[in-house]
């Protein structure tokens, strides 16, 4: 009984020391970090901390933003649940952070939003898509992601200058970033393209029969496929579709970029997706590659690893801009950032609402390697409003 | 309810309050810390008292608190954010918004009545069948909810819902929750559902209505997992159907379970350690500083050690920390007894109406094998008949048919002429057939006084608590039992077992008495001394008495008429000097060869 006593003592104690407020000096940039270390969001989320730690590394060893404000770091992990972020994050609030980084996900990021804009904390995702976070999360709420409205209008461009005409678009309601597709077809229609039909599935469905026998029989037949699934759903998909000879053009968006699209072989050849940058020889971002893999040991197989990185550049911008590590002095300077130079892209907040200004880069599948599709803007008129669906 | 369960509920109460004053003044993450503590008690205890008095594990109880977390919310949530995040709600739903109290209460009374729908099924399982169904309550509802996506969006965030779930709120409600808990389970209804926890089948014996007592546990319980839903649902302010799915039905049957599933203080125990041991690894998963020296981030390591907790405990103490003790019991056990004083409620035996047992040619087979065959026989009030018989010659089946607890294949069994064939054993205990067993079917985990308490409650609310006791002491009194009233029945020898039988058959005041085998194990003295008390219960209570013993002496001694079985057939019937000289009785029970011999022994 005495030993059960004592075990609960010690835990007890070392319980209050953990959860003692860590709050920095005022020379202490004190960020937290509620991310999705294990479960569905850690294929993001786990290279974009990566890329985050290596910013915070340069930085620090540089002596601090504009030479003064150290960072340090504060991880925890929400297990890619909303309940554990919201948990999380206001742990994290509670510890006195002055910024908070939330999943790379829109949906529990949405939990995270609501804190922080009552601790009037600054909080930025990695790497969520969806218009709708800044939109909903408030004020308070940044995106560091190209929009999925954006996106898509890039997307539907390009497949309409290859004379792509007829359709048909996958989507889950189950996330807001996996109702890009919607996004999509309203630009096509836009542009005069036919929407054959608007199939649905639920994430982590691995059958896609049904959808691959509607696209199959379609007449006239369907020419370009565009979905925003990623793994496992997608890898499943493609194969199933190809196996089923449909040969129409696929499209699809920042989730597939992890080495398991480009391992997929015949399936994924000719595959056209959106993302948030490209290492061109000599770009930023293949420097930044470089960097990773001396740090990490290991080449990195996705983009998110420099969003990451791109992400404390924002922060440090902002900190620099605002002079302090005051919460709120920082998001009122993040706000107004202009063409931060990113090893991505360059990220403008400057007259959005949370939501940046970034390029999307598209990548074809080549023989199972990156080829650059192009680098376009997106005709400003033709980006739809974000909304909830 | 006795004065030390209130004083114990008190110390539970006082041990909550002062944990939310020290945390509130303290503040900040501790604060939450400990609110999140109290919503898993208030689930732990709830899923308790399903789970710890019927004994039967429950997967569903997630269920309850996800639905209560949705409705709550709905309730809740500004009709203004609901026109952006719910926009294809029902109009009712989307103009509904409802103060926390009235929602928490629309909510839980929702939550019990949907409780009482699935409970009707779910009652009428036992064990294991029970348990796998509440499983497909888990999954079924969480695909409801993913599917529901007009007022729970589907598996995506359900974010919105006001932050009201404060610590005072927190700590109320699980003061309530344990006091509810604790009090559930020293009723009449939590006395009961224990004693089928122990044994169903001797609770259905006597008097007790297993699956109403589980019925009625089970909605209480959901009412109280669907307060933890609307806290956890308002404190969070966001949450996803993930939520309330394996993950948090594991980490809070860990709670229960390893605290010890069957008391109050189990899921206390259960509740503090998981929450420390959980809290502990979460903070320091991602990296500490221990003087200086940084720890590495290891993501993972909150339900690994959960897991290896379980492991750890179950197999040390397979019925958890606190296994069957309530902490109460053991802090203040001679303080105050359970008992104030016995005297002064003792009561004379009550009046037995004369009645007539029959059994017209009772029929039962198992299969292809005839276990009685056109069985016929009658006990009257104030009678004592022996059943005896080779083993395997169907007496205990015959007991068992006529007291409920098997279905006869054909033939009646009447009590004053009335037809009592296709009743369950809980209702003809309730009409005055009550019976030992011979292999002794004690409640093992409850007390001699409370074993006996289950069957003298039969006549509850009818007849009063207060008279219940009454016929517990008459009960004790009549087998002497007084001194070890207070003691664990399975801690009692074999002898002192067999009398607490006999007193529990004895405290649903019988018209009509089955002993089978009430002397088996016994010595000499102890047979004779039990016989003893055995024509004392026929002078003092009137029933009639149909006996099942090998003791040949015992039954020739005792019974006014004897019965002889042999291979389902009643081969003999008649005063005891003339069944033992039946040259068939002979010869059943030794065959033709061994016949003089056993001669002898049957008139010795």
């Amino acid at each position: 009984m005495f030993r059960k006593l004592r075990l609960t003592a010690c835990l007890t104690a070392a319980l209050a020391v953990a959860a003692l407020p860590v709050a920095g000096s005022a020379q202490e940039l004190v960020i937290g970090t509620a991310t999705g270390q294990t479960g569905g969001l850690a294929p993001y989320d786990g290279p974009a901390m990566q890329g985050f730690q290596i910013a915070v590394d340069e930085i620090n060893a540089a002596g601090g933003i504009a030479g003064k404000f150290k960072i340090k770091l504060i991880s925890k992990d929400t297990r890619s649940d909303a309940a554990q972020t919201s948990i999380a994050a206001q742990e994290l609030i509670d510890s006195g952070i002055s910024v908070l980084i939330t999943p790379s996900d829109a949906d529990p990021s949405f939990a995270a939003a609501a804190l922080a804009t009552d601790a009037k904390i600054p909080a930025f995702s990695p790497a969520a898509s969806s218009p709708t976070l800044p939109m909903m999360g408030g004020d308070y709420m940044f995106a560091n992601f190209p929009g999925d409205n954006v996106q898509a209008t890039v997307s539907a461009e390009w497949a309409t200058k290859q004379g792509l005409k007829n359709a048909y678009v996958l989507y889950s309601p189950d996330t807001q970033y996996t109702t890009l597709p919607l996004y999509f077809s309203d630009v096509f229609k836009k542009l005069g393209g036919n929407v054959a039909g608007e199939g649905t599935y639920t994430i982590g469905q691995q059958d896609f029969s049904a959808e691959v026998t509607k696209i199959k029989s379609m007449n006239p037949p369907v020419d370009v496929v565009m979905t925003a699934a990623y793994e496992p759903d997608f890898p499943a998909f493609i194969r199933q579709l190809r196996a089923a000879g449909v040969t129409a053009q696929v499209i699809g968006s920042d989730g597939i970029d992890s080495p398991t699209t480009f391992s997929l072989g015949a399936a994924a050849e000719g595959l056209v997706f959106s993302t948030a940058g490209h290492a061109t020889p000599g770009s930023a971002l293949e420097d930044f590659n470089k960097k990773f893999a001396v740090k990490y040991g290991k080449e990195t197989d996705t983009i998110f690893s420099a969003i990451g990185y791109d992400l404390m550049k924002v922060i440090e911008a902002g900190v620099m801009k605002a002079g302090s590590t005051e919460p709120q002095a920082i998001r009122d300077a993040v706000a107004e950032l202009e063409n931060i130079k990113g090893v991505t892209s360059v990220i403008t907040y400057k007259g959005t609402t949370g939501m940046p200004v970034r390029q999307v880069t598209l990548i074809r599948v080549k023989d199972g390697k990156r080829e650059l599709v192009g680098q376009p803007s997106p005709t400003a008129d033709l980006v739809p409003a974000p909304r909830m669906q | 309810m006795t004065a030390r369960t209130w004083i114990g509920t008190g110390g539970y109460v006082v041990f909550l309050i002062a944990a939310a004053l020290i945390a509130a003044s303290i503040g900040g993450s501790i604060e939450r810390t400990l609110v999140v503590f109290f919503i898993s008690l208030i689930a732990v205890l709830g899923m308790g008292v399903y789970s710890g008095n019927s004994g039967i594990l429950s997967f569903g109880h997630l269920a309850f608190m996800g639905i209560a977390a949705y409705l709550s919310g709905i309730l809740t949530m500004p009709v203004a954010m609901k026109k952006v995040t719910l926009a294809h709600a029902p109009t009712f739903l989307a103009n509904a918004h409802l103060d926390f109290f009235s929602a928490t209460v629309v909510t839980v009374l929702f939550v019990m009545a949907v409780a009482l729908v699935v409970g009707v099924v779910i009652s009428r399982l036992d064990g294991s069948s029970a348990t796998i169904t509440t499983l497909g309550l888990l999954v079924i509802v969480h695909g409801i909810i993913i599917g529901a996506r007009e007022i729970t969006r589907g598996s995506q965030s359900f974010f919105g819902v006001p932050r009201w779930t404060d610590i005072t709120v927190a700590a109320s409600c699980a003061v309530l929750a344990i006091v509810v808990a604790r009090v559930f389970k020293d009723s009449v209804f939590g006395l009961k559902l224990r004693a089928s926890r122990d044994d169903q089948l001797a609770a259905g014996a006597m008097g007790v209505n297993v699956r109403r007592q589980r019925l009625i546990s089970w909605v209480l319980s959901a009412g109280l997992v669907a307060i933890a839903g609307v806290l956890i649902g308002h404190f969070l302010g966001a949450f996803s159907v993930k939520k309330f799915y394996f993950v948090d039905t594991f980490a809070l049957l860990a709670m229960l379970i390893v605290g010890g599933m069957a008391t109050v203080s189990g899921a206390l125990a259960g509740a503090v350690l998981i929450t420390l041991v959980s809290e502990f690894l979460r903070r320091i998963e991602g990296g500490v500083d221990i003087l200086g020296y940084q720890t590495p981030q290891l993501f993972g390591t909150t339900q690994i050690g959960i897991g290896l907790i379980i492991l750890l405990v179950m197999y040390k103490k397979s019925g958890g920390l606190l296994d069957r003790l309530e902490l109460d019991e053991i802090v203040l056990p001679k303080l105050l007894k359970d008992r104030v004083a016995t005297a002064a409620r003792r009561s004379s035996p009550p009046v037995v109406p004369d009645g007539l047992l029959e059994a017209r040619e009772i029929t039962k087979a198992f299969d292809g094998l005839l276990a009685l065959d056109k069985v016929s026989l009658a006990l009257k009030s104030g009678e004592i008949v022996g059943l005896i018989g080779p083993n395997g010659s169907g007496k205990t089946t015959l007991l068992n048919v006529l007291s409920g607890m098997l279905p006869a294949t054909a033939g009646t069994a009447l009590i004053d002429g009335k037809d009592m064939t296709p009743l369950p054993a809980y209702r003809l205990a309730s009409m005055g057939v009550s019976r030992t067993f011979q292999n002794i079917r004690l409640f093992g985990s409850m007390s001699v006084r409370q074993n006996v308490l289950v069957s003298a409650l039969d006549k509850w609310p009818s007849s009063s608590t207060r008279s219940a006791d009454a016929m517990v002491d008459l009960a004790l009194e009549t087998m002497k039992l007084e001194s070890v009233a207070e003691t664990q029945a399975s801690t009692l020898s074999y002898g002192d077992q067999r009398r607490v039988e006999v007193a529990r058959a004895l405290a649903l005041n019988p018209r009509f008495l089955f002993l089978d085998e009430p002397a088996a194990g016994m010595n000499r003295e102890e047979t004779d001394a039990l016989m003893d008390d055995l024509k004392g219960l026929r002078e003092q209570f009137g029933m009639g008495i149909l006996i099942v013993d090998h003791d040949l002496p015992l039954i020739m001694r005792l019974c006014d008429r004897v019965v002889v079985l042999n291979e389902g057939h009643v081969i003999a019937e008649g005063e005891p000097q003339s069944v033992q000289k039946n040259p068939k009785v002979i010869e059943a029970y030794l065959g033709r060869k061994g016949s003089r011999q056993v001669a002898g022994t049957l008139t010795e």
